[in-house]
């Protein structure tokens, strides 16, 4: 059955019509053209999908489009208007290499940045924590880890000796 | 997309809920966080003609401390029950089965009410709510009612609340001072349904201990304790918990992931394993 919400994503007031049969993702992918949500299992286990509603993180496609009706959704999209300016989460992954295939980072991202708003100075114990509705069929986390670890750092505004993972006391982790 | 036409329902308050439960009621999935709903509909096991999302009843999101007990809304978020602090105060068991359950998205999406009613027998609230003598309460059209947790729960995925009914809330008396909980699961990866779950609560004089798991039948089992943990936590003692909980364990099945020994067996672990950390902890879960 078809229906209109409104939703606020990346700022703006959008009016969607859906189907009621519609995930989240699907809704930003098709109708709004928000590809970098993936979907990967649809069943709320690989976390491709992981998007923020109403400033937490979620899995979009285990929460039915026709139920965000009212929400402000942010996705990866919003991190970075280009290639040209990423985000210092984004340019940490680029630089620690960690991604390989590329599916699952728009997830590791956003629950990245979830995880250094709430924890800006995350032990490696707690990072792996953070990520573990995410899941990485090629990297073995090592990477990820490591680029989580620079990415603190970057946002905290510390000088970044490669590797180490302990930041200052304070900064705040909000991109 | 899921392949059946739904008629989706996001009523604005519990009245409105409710006069469309009894209405429709036979007819209606009722959604909450989504978080086992939504995958089985993508996978069509689940196709329900009509979905009823709890979503937009805000007033059923609530913690409230009454004198002796913690009444917490049915929307209240995984992770609300693990981080509020009446709920940590007054419930740490239940807080601390939410912290571990599924992962972040999981817990930000996941509500108590909506474990509670889905009623899956390795759930994590399941064990803490029945060794914290908790109860469930439900709203129908003619009023509302408050089941214990064996009342509540009658099988596998399959509760008492009638087809206009809803659940409402969960309330769980306080932790009197002094009396401490711990909570055990185990898991082959993080984030898994527990294959075996445990929930022990220990009076500070040791007075009264209960231990209840999941995992091991249809409903919570629930094992009174007080006999072998009389003289404290030590191993003997912990090893006659676990000699109780084996022989208590009798109606356990087993499954593509475990047998039915290794699940008893694993049961009488676990609930020695909660026990311990109710008696080394602190009386609030730590972060």
């Amino acid at each position: 059955m078809k229906r209109t919400i409104n939703v606020r994503v990346n700022g703006e007031d959008r009016s969607v019509e859906i189907d009621t049969r519609m995930i989240t993702a699907e809704m930003l992918r098709e109708r709004l053209r928000l590809t970098g949500v993936h979907i990967g299992c649809a069943t709320g286990n690989c976390g491709a999908c992981t998007i923020y509603l109403d400033g937490k993180t979620v899995k979009s496609c285990c929460v039915l489009a026709a139920d965000v009706d009212g929400s402000e959704i942010t996705t990866v999209e919003a991190l970075s208007p280009g290639p040209e300016d990423l985000h210092p989460i984004q340019e940490a992954f680029v630089e620690n290499q960690g991604l390989q295939c590329g599916f699952c980072t728009p997830g590791m991202i956003l629950s990245t940045k979830a995880l250094l708003e709430s924890n800006p100075h995350p032990t490696e114990d707690e990072i792996r924590h953070g990520i573990s509705g995410n899941l990485c069929r090629c990297t073995g986390y090592h990477f990820i880890v490591k680029s989580i670890q620079d990415a603190a750092q970057r946002l905290s505004g510390d000088a970044a000796p490669a590797g180490g993972p302990q930041g200052g006391p304070s900064g705040n982790g909000s991109g | 997309m899921i392949s059946n036409e739904i008629e989706f329902h996001r009523p604005g308050s519990l009245a409105e809920a409710l006069a469309l439960m009894e209405r429709d009621g036979e007819d209606i999935t009722v959604l909450s966080g989504g978080m086992s709903l939504v995958p089985m509909m993508n996978l069509g096991i689940i196709r329900p003609e009509q979905v009823l999302s709890l979503n937009g009843v805000h007033e059923l999101d609530h913690v409230t401390e009454t004198d002796g007990d913690l009444v917490i809304g049915a929307m209240v978020r995984h992770a609300r029950v693990a981080t509020d602090p009446l709920i940590r105060r007054h419930a740490p068991v239940l807080a601390a089965a939410a912290q571990v359950i599924g992962d972040v998205q999981v817990r930000n999406r996941g509500t108590l009410g909506g474990s509670v009613a889905h009623a899956d027998p390795a759930a994590d609230y399941l064990p803490a709510l029945a060794a914290a003598g908790g109860s469930v309460t439900m709203a129908g059209s003619d009023g509302e009612r408050t089941l214990t947790p064996d009342e509540f729960f009658i099988d596998l995925m399959f509760t008492s609340r009638e087809p206009n009914e809803l659940v409402t809330s969960v309330t769980v008396p306080k932790l009197p001072a002094g009396w401490r909980s711990g909570y055990a699961r185990l898991t082959r990866v993080e984030g898994s349904y527990a294959i075996v779950n445990a929930a022990a609560v220990i009076a500070g004089d040791h007075s009264a201990a209960t231990v209840a798991l999941g995992g091991v039948g249809s409903k919570p089992l629930v094992v009174d304790v007080t006999e072998q943990l009389r003289n404290g936590v030590d191993e003997a003692a912990l090893a006659a918990v676990g000699e109780v909980v084996r022989e208590a364990a009798q109606d356990v099945s087993g499954d593509l992931m475990s047998d039915a020994s290794y699940r008893r067996e694993m049961a009488a672990v676990f609930a020695r394993r909660a026990c311990a950390m109710a008696a080394t902890t602190e009386a609030e879960v730590s972060a």
